[in-house]
């Protein structure tokens, strides 16, 4: 009753090409609904660049990015100015005539804004950067895109606010309130996007809020930086951003703040496209849904009325379509409540997919492993930064999770006051996921004192309540300075978290999530195993390590081939357990299961053992038979194609316990398909194959000669002991009965089985121990400590290294003559003796049974069977190998051997160079940020905001940039 | 949520409960007809777990119980360990009227068993039974539900109470004696409690308060001083002790109040 997933096995560190597109909140391709033109590698190209807007900002030195269709550029400081527009946005591109040796170009975006840039790179780099821009641009305009721009420009806000026929910036009150748009109504209707709070209200008071001086602000910068698709983020706009967005403009600000308005323009109609395709569906997802959409910021009025649930039901609803593997989990209810008051569906459904996707990655998965990646960060962060905390907390066992969980899972919605979590919003879509961090740092650290007090996590959790309350309250009330006063705890708060935390940068959280990835997997791990082993129904008689090695073989399995998601359910939904419905269970398919097999039955794997003078190894690959097949299928006692993990422990429970009579009765059973309780003879057929299958390594014929003379018998029997006994004996070709007729009953089957001692041995010990479970040596994390590169790759590399080193070691041993591949036995009981006859009851027990462990466990140093000793490897190499095969190495390349699996072993480890590379990756950007932390005045007063920011430019550079804003364009 | 100061609490013992069950089953209810009078037809939304806490007197003595009310969506479970871990006891509930949640209450009772304090002291609630009773007021069955359905919040499950108004009975999928057998054979304390009625809802409380070993908390406790900062709250906490259990149960709303 179990949800086995292994999902996070297969988490991939993004690549570098992957972060520069994180970066600048470039949808990922996959992600693209309608299979936008697959980009090739030549298509993307970054420049040294100067960019240059207007008289009033300064020039900046950074790296122009084309990575179709979007350009981008970010200041060398990666925070001071950044943009990311598409190229469907830019009207005209022109080089400039300027001073020799300057490369300049002029592009023009759709509304007239003049954006200039100097590419500082050599001259053939720039030109093949031109050239890529020209491309990329005439793609553009044969898509149509171009023509979309102004039509969705339209549903943005701030289009109204430049727009000079309205004057929307004067219309606002301080009260928030608009005139109503008497003259302009007539003129344009209402056709931008907008939330929950144009008919609700916001929340707030606005004349507190100051949304007047706000949004006209915001209306001078839009006009002279682009606006929603086209922004360019200078200083200033963080500095906007950060005192608080406007109610009316919030919601397109954080659309194009977070990038997921690139999605909502390049997928027009898709979220409503989404709803009407699953229509009146329900699952899981939508109940769970259900149970909260009643819950959801409550107080807010909005959500007192029809029109706010359903328009959150379909957000919620639709995003659960969209990624039906997360499908809903508790938070996002309020995330989406929270965001629905300022934006439509549509923009909210594309925020939401933002959200869940790159900003908060695993936050809301199944597994919730983002949540518990970054407490495990935020702790370690507390641990760095607050020691003292940290320690007290460590002192009287108080986890900071309990508190700090729900911070991060809903963005502080839930903790805070709306109107300040807003901000944190605002905030955190404007500056990235450190955002959480910082604020969450900053909240500790202004509560230390009272912390430190604190003796449980009860006490934690009421201060923080206590905390969050005050937060409208004056930070100094006794304070003489009237300014002073006015500075509110939420105010501090912010400052705090950005000045005494900008050391908190975004390569620092990936670096520290990087570090704790390997953790948090293997603690989810071994959870969800302690759980799937506690939920069996029935462990059989395996005690609760064998299961534990049933469950490993399993989940190795899985990670190998992975089971196809199940049909109706899908696997990953999790249960709620509706009345008697069954629980959603993990399954494997067929594949799976041949896969977990081989792990297992010594049979159901090929194994060779190859020679080549410099090493001996085991090749092993996954055997495929119906055997196998037939087995799948008696297992699955339920009828539902697929295995669970007890399936698995019932059906090897079913075999490995089991004596002679048993064995020889289970044996039957898996070939009476229709359980009647007699073989056909066709399915004697099927069985003798099923003997050929399982004895097929096996050395000599003493194998292939008891199964030659089961089929004589069970015919001869079968034949004898029909209701009209027959005796033409020739060859069991009984014309009488028809090949699938009932033919063989149990006991005839057992009488012609122990009639052969190779086969009554079979089935008195060696079919039951042929299944064996061993510890499987440890996996490898995706991605345990080191960086980009990550684990899951440079175990690849390895196991190709390793390939490749057998391949090499194969060809060397082929030419001097001693390559030598031979299959191992599955069984290898009788593979000494040529003729069965003297019955091994010549050896005790106890020895015949190590024997044949010896034989089935592997000669392979990685995994031999603990037991065996090094004495008793030598007889059973001397069973084995030496007289039926001439497989012994000479001595020669004996006392090669073992020195070449060390030289084997060093291949294995070889993955240190790359956790050197992260090293020193990860310490980049340590510097930039120390230039941070100007932001004291940020509270004070909206308009004193503009501060120095390095450009990255001398004072010569500064007046080429200057020049160019002159420059005509070249003829 | 009702917040109570720890106050004078020179003799106070601060117990943690933990509350666990499926969705949907009522805990939140549960924590709400215990702690508060107040009704909160939409109650603050639940992020992992929600934190209340609640005086009571055991003969001589002040339980401050601090309950953390978990999260019943499934992909929450692996964060139980947190707010169960150092838990000296436990309510899991599950549903009457629905077998599979009873099953989901095993599995938290085994986990619970394998993984918390080993003196944790458990007890099982069977919810809702208020559905399942044949009682006076079965005529309003249906209205019982739906008031049900809003004490609980969101965590109700909708149309369980469809065409149930004649005979209550029939809508009772756990039989009482299963899981009492259940609960002896694992030596949980068992009741059968209706957050709507209040039935059973005071009597786990105080029969939890009588089975945890509390001269052992106290002996272990960091001298059981209050909170600092804590104000004093109010401490009139007049229950009578629950010697007489149907009484307590009947006025299961004025009991145990703060």
């Amino acid at each position: 009753m179990s949800i086995i997933s292994t999902a996070l096995r297969h988490f991939k560190e993004p690549t570098k090409e992957q972060l520069t597109e994180i970066f600048f909140s470039i949808p990922s391709l996959d992600l693209s609904v309608e299979g936008s033109s697959q980009n090739d590698e030549q298509d993307k190209m970054d420049i040294n660049a100067v960019l240059s807007l207007g008289e009033e900002e300064d020039s900046y030195a950074g790296k122009l990015h084309i990575m179709p269709p979007y350009l981008a550029f970010s200041s060398l400081d990666k925070k001071s100015v950044r943009f990311t527009i598409p190229l469907s946005t830019i009207r005209r591109v022109e080089r400039l005539n300027a001073r020799a040796g300057v490369y300049a170009l002029s592009l023009l975006t759709w509304h007239g804004m003049k954006i200039i840039v100097q590419l500082t790179s050599l001259r053939p780099t720039a030109d093949l950067f031109c050239s890529i821009l020209r491309d990329a641009l005439k793609v553009e305009l044969q898509r149509g895109q171009m023509k979309q721009v102004k039509s969705f420009a339209k549903t943005c806000y701030s289009e109204v606010l430049v727009s000079d026929c309205s004057n929307a910036a004067d219309n606002e009150h301080e009260d928030g309130s608009l005139i109503t748009d008497e003259k302009d109504g007539s003129i344009q209707d209402v056709s931008y996007h907008g939330g929950l709070g144009l008919k609700f209200k916001f929340p707030g008071d606005a004349k507190k809020l100051r949304e007047a001086s706000k949004i006209k602000l915001w209306t001078t910068y839009l006009r002279n930086h682009g606006r929603n698709l086209t922004l360019l983020r200078y200083p200033q706009c963080t500095r906007l951003v950060q005192v608080g967005l406007p109610n009316r403009l919030r919601g397109e600000m954080w659309e194009t703040l977070s990038g997921s308005i690139y999605l909502r323009f390049s997928n027009p109609g898709y979220y409503e496209r989404l709803l009407e395709e699953n229509k009146g569906t329900t699952n899981t997802s939508t109940d769970d849904i259900e149970k909260d959409l009643h819950r959801s910021l409550p107080e807010y009025a909005g959500y007192q009325s029809e029109e706010g649930i359903n328009a959150l039901r379909r957000v919620l609803r639709a995003y659960s379509y969209k990624n039906p593997e997360l499908g809903y989990c508790q938070a996002m209810n309020i995330l989406t409540a929270a965001i629905l008051i300022y934006m439509s569906e549509e923009q909210a459904f594309w925020l939401l997919e933002v959200l869940c996707g790159r900003l908060l990655p695993g936050y809301y998965a199944p597994s919730m492993h983002g949540t518990l990646l970054d407490q495990r960060v935020f702790e370690s962060l507390v641990q760095k930064h607050l020691p003292i905390i940290h320690e007290h907390f460590q002192l009287v066992d108080v986890q900071l999770s309990v508190a700090s969980l729900p911070w991060f899972l809903s963005l502080y919605i839930n903790s805070m006051p709306m109107v300040f979590a807003f901000r944190i919003v605002d905030c955190f879509l404007c500056m990235g996921p450190k955002v959480l961090f910082q604020v969450g740092l900053a909240i500790l650290k202004i509560n230390g004192e009272q912390l430190l007090q604190i003796q449980d996590d009860g006490g934690f959790l009421n201060l923080m309540r206590d905390y969050f309350a005050s937060l409208g309250h004056s930070a100094h009330p006794t304070s003489s300075d009237p300014r002073a006063r006015a500075i509110t705890v939420f105010q501090e708060l912010l400052l705090v978290s950005f000045r005494e935390f900008s050391v908190i940068t975004e390569d620092l959280i990936l670096s520290e999530r990087r570090r704790f990835r390997g953790e948090i997997i293997h603690s989810i791990e071994s959870f969800a195993k302690r759980g799937a082993v506690r939920n069996l129904r029935s462990l059989g008689r395996f005690n609760k390590e064998q299961v534990g090695l049933i469950y490993d073989a399993l989940y190795k399995a899985m990670c190998i081939v992975p089971p196809p998601p199940a049909a109706a359910p899908s696997p990953s939904l999790f249960t709620t357990g509706d009345g008697h419905e069954e629980k959603p269970e993990t399954r494997i398919g067929l594949r799976t299961f041949r896969q977990f097999l081989s792990e297992i039955a010594s049979w159901a794997r090929d194994e060779k053992i190859v020679m080549n003078g410099f090493q001996q190894r085991i090749d092993r690959e996954v055997a495929e038979h119906e055997f196998i097949d037939r087995l799948f299928y008696f297992w699955d006692t339920g009828c539902h194609g697929a295995l669970s993990f007890q399936d698995l422990v019932s059906g090897l429970d079913g075999v490995m316990f089991n004596d002679l009579m048993e064995n020889i009765e289970w044996f039957f059973n898996l070939h009476d398909k229709n359980k009647d309780g007699f073989l056909t003879k066709d399915e004697v057929l099927t069985l003798s194959e099923s003997f050929l299958f399982i004895f097929r390594y096996e050395i000599g014929d003493a194998y292939l000669g008891a199964v030659s003379r089961f089929m004589t018998n069970a015919f001869e029997y079968g034949d004898a002991l029909l209701p009209q006994p027959e005796t033409t004996f020739e060859d069991g070709s009984s014309p009488q009965i028809a090949s699938n007729q009932p033919y063989l009953n149990l006991a005839t089957f057992r009488m012609v089985v122990l009639a052969d001692e190779v086969l009554e041995s079979f089935f008195e010990t060696d079919l039951s121990e042929s299944f064996k479970l061993q510890p499987l040596p440890e996996m490898e994390l995706p991605s345990a400590h080191n960086g980009i590169l990550g684990d899951l790759w440079s175990s690849i590399a390895t196991d190709s290294n390793k390939k490749m080193f057998n391949m090499f070691t194969d060809e060397i041993g082929k030419t001097i003559g001693k390559h030598q591949v031979v299959n191992k036995p599955s069984i290898g009981r009788y593979t000494k003796l040529e003729e069965p006859k003297a019955r091994e009851s010549l050896l005790t027990p106890t020895l015949r049974k190590s024997l044949s462990r010896l034989s089935l466990g592997s000669i392979s140093a990685a995994s031999t069977v603990a037991t065996s000793s090094s004495s008793t490897l030598s007889v059973n190499t001397t069973l084995e190998l030496p007289k039926t095969h001439a497989i012994v190495p000479d001595s020669a390349s004996l006392s090669a051997m073992p020195m070449l699996q060390a030289v084997n072993a060093a291949a294995l480890m070889e993955r240190t160079p790359f956790a050197i590379d992260d090293a020193r990756d990860d310490d980049d950007d340590d510097e930039d940020e120390v230039l941070d932390g100007h932001d004291d005045q940020v509270m004070d007063e909206v308009d004193a905001f503009l501060e120095a920011h390095d450009s990255g430019l001398s004072e010569a550079d500064k007046a080429v940039a200057n020049d160019l804003l002159h420059a005509e364009p070249l003829k | 949520m009702s917040e109570t100061a720890s106050g004078s609490a020179d003799k106070s013992v601060q117990v943690k409960l933990v509350l666990l069950g499926e969705a949907a089953v009522g805990k939140s209810s549960v924590v709400l007809r215990f702690v508060s009078n107040e009704f909160q037809p939409n109650k603050e939304p639940t992020i992992g777990a929600a934190f209340l806490t609640q005086k009571c007197r055991l003969e001589d003595r002040i339980l401050r119980y601090e309950i953390w009310d978990t999260a019943g969506q499934e992909r929450f479970h692996s964060l139980a360990p947190m707010y169960y871990r150092n838990a000296q006891a436990a309510v899991v509930v599950y549903d009457v009227t629905k077998a599979s949640s009873l099953e989901k209450a095993k599995s938290w009772v085994k986990e619970l068993q394998r993984q918390a304090n080993p003196n944790i002291v458990i007890a099982l609630a069977g919810n809702k039974v208020d559905l399942v009773q044949p009682s006076a007021s079965s005529p309003s069955a249906a209205s019982h539900s739906e008031s049900e359905d809003e004490a609980d919040d969101a965590t109700a499950t909708p149309g369980e109470t469809a065409g149930t108004a004649g005979e209550p009975e029939s809508l009772r999928q756990v039989p009482r004696e299963e899981a009492q057998a259940y609960a002896t054979e694992a030596g949980l304390l068992f009741f059968e409690t209706s957050a709507k009625t209040g039935e059973g809802i005071v009597d786990i409380f105080t029969e939890i308060a009588k089975k945890i070993p509390i001269e052992h908390i106290l002996a272990a406790s960091r001298g059981g001083s209050g909170r600092p900062g804590a104000s004093g709250g109010r401490t009139d906490s007049t229950r009578q002790q629950g010697v007489n259990l149907e009484e307590n149960a009947t006025k299961g709303k004025d009991a145990c109040n703060c």
